[in-house]
This record gives C-alpha cells, structure tokens and sequence, in this order.
C-alpha cells in the first residue's frame, strides 16, 4: 500500500475503519476526519466506493413474497417424491 | 377448540412417516425458506430448485431432527447448504494470517476498483466469489451481509463478542472482494 498521511488519518487507519464508516457507525470526530481523507486520497475513495458498493449490493433487498403458484408447485413437488 | 399443531409437532409427525403433516409443514415454513432463498440465490427460478430441493431434503432428514432445535431453524440450516450448494464450488484455502493490509492489496487497494464495483452488482458473479471463501468468512457474510443479522445478533449465536464478528465481517468483505477481482482477473 501507497501509505499517505492526510487529514490526521494514514490510508490503512482509514482502511481500518471502513466497515464502520460504511455502516454509518463512527463518532462525528473520526466521520470528518475519514471524510476529509478520502477526499484528497483518491486510492482511498475509489476503492471504499468499492467497497460500499459490495455491501449495499449484499444488503439490498429481494423480492417477491412466495407466490401460491409456486407454493403449489413445491407442494406437488413433494407429494410426487415422499 | 384444539389449537393447530405447531410447526416442530408437525416435523415430529412427519419423522413418523406422516405425509400430510409434511404438507402442512412445507405450507407453514415454505414463505420463509423463500425469503431466505431469494437472497442466497442469483434468481427466482435457482431459488425455486434449491426450495424444492431443501424440503425434499428435510422429509429424507427428518426423523434425524432433535426436537431441543426449532424445526424451522433446523429446516433453515438445510436451506442455507442447499443453497451454498448451488454456488459454483472453488474452494478457497483458509488464510488466517493475512494482514489487513494484504487483505486490501489483494482486494484492489490502490487498484482500479471500478470493474470489481461492476462484478459486484452481478449477484451469480457475487454467489460464486461467496462459494470461495473459507467457511467463517462464508457463515458471517451470509448471515450479516446478506440474511441481514447485526453483528451483535450473530455474535449471540456464536457465543462471541459483537467487536469479533465486526473484525471478522470486516476482514471476509475484503476477502471477498479479493475474490471478485481474481473472477476480473480470470476475464
């Protein structure tokens, strides 16, 4: 890694803390302090952008509900093979 | 009036044999199995096999249940193999000692991480990265990432701190996007 000190923060604290920055998790102190470093660390913005991406991409939801046409066809299914 | 029979006294009648208690078993459970599919699956027509799959499955299984677990937890354990199942399989090797550093080198740390972004909105490219990770990186993922526990809820299961299971969420995203950029690397 291409270590860089900027706004109070070296790239692999901020690394360190980017779960917690991507889970809006972090105190409003160290929040300004990751914010002002991925905005002058380009290595650093792209790759949590990457980052978050993954886990809002993990974390969206699904859908439909289970339907009663597929109900019906797990339940005919099952009694053709028990 | 007698109340219905509950879901685990259904799975008992079914241990024994009883296929119309199987029925309404399948009919109790089979919303929630869905949902859970429906997040570990690329789509509704896998997610649809793997369901058929489980509950064909949990009647062959059945009389192995132990009624001191819900059987809707058992059945829900059935549904999360059966769909890891579906993954195409890579086995990853456990590395436990990788530095965090490493772990975002191989991750793309001060890469080009725009075409791992892409990768990662391909939810049957996402599954199989999932399929090679070790299997505590698959189980908090899975759980946390995308069955939508916390960390502390996970972490009460597991009888661990919820701090640990941050750290080891933390760590097997990076893995997995490691996984992802080797699936970028393979083209």
């Amino acid at each position: 890694m291409d270590e860089r000190h900027i706004g109070g923060l070296w790239c692999h604290q901020v690394l360190e803390l980017l779960d917690v920055f991507v889970e809006q998790d972090l105190s409003p102190t160290m929040l300004a302090a990751v914010r002002q470093h991925v905005a002058d660390c380009d290595a650093c913005a792209r790759f949590g952008a990457a980052y978050a991406l993954l886990v809002q991409e993990m974390q969206k939801p699904v859908e439909p509900e289970l339907d009663a046409e597929r109900l019906a066809r797990l339940r005919q299914r099952v009694r053709e093979d028990v | 009036m007698t109340p219905p029979p509950t879901e685990d006294h259904l799975l008992q009648r079914a241990a024994a044999g009883d296929r119309q208690a199987f029925d309404d078993f399948v009919v109790a459970t089979a919303p929630a199995v869905w949902r859970l599919l429906r997040r570990l699956t690329a789509s509704e027509a896998v997610a649809e096999d793997v369901m058929q799959e489980t509950f064909l499955g949990a009647w062959r299984a059945a009389p192995t249940w132990r009624a001191e677990g819900a059987a809707r937890t058992w059945l829900l354990g059935l549904a999360r193999r059966q769909a890891a199942r579906s993954w195409r399989r890579r086995a990853g090797e456990p590395r436990h000692h990788e530095s965090l550093g490493k772990l975002a080198l191989a991750a793309g740390w001060g890469d080009d991480p725009e075409s791992l972004a892409a990768r990662s909105q391909d939810r049957s490219r996402l599954l199989r990265a999932v399929a090679t990770l070790p299997a505590p990186d698959q189980e908090v993922i899975v759980r946390c990432d995308l069955e939508g526990l916390s960390p502390s809820e996970l972490a009460a299961e597991l009888e661990l701190e919820a701090g640990t299971v941050r750290v080891r969420r933390h760590r097997a995203r990076l893995r997995l996007l490691g996984a992802l950029r080797a699936e970028v690397g393979d083209g």
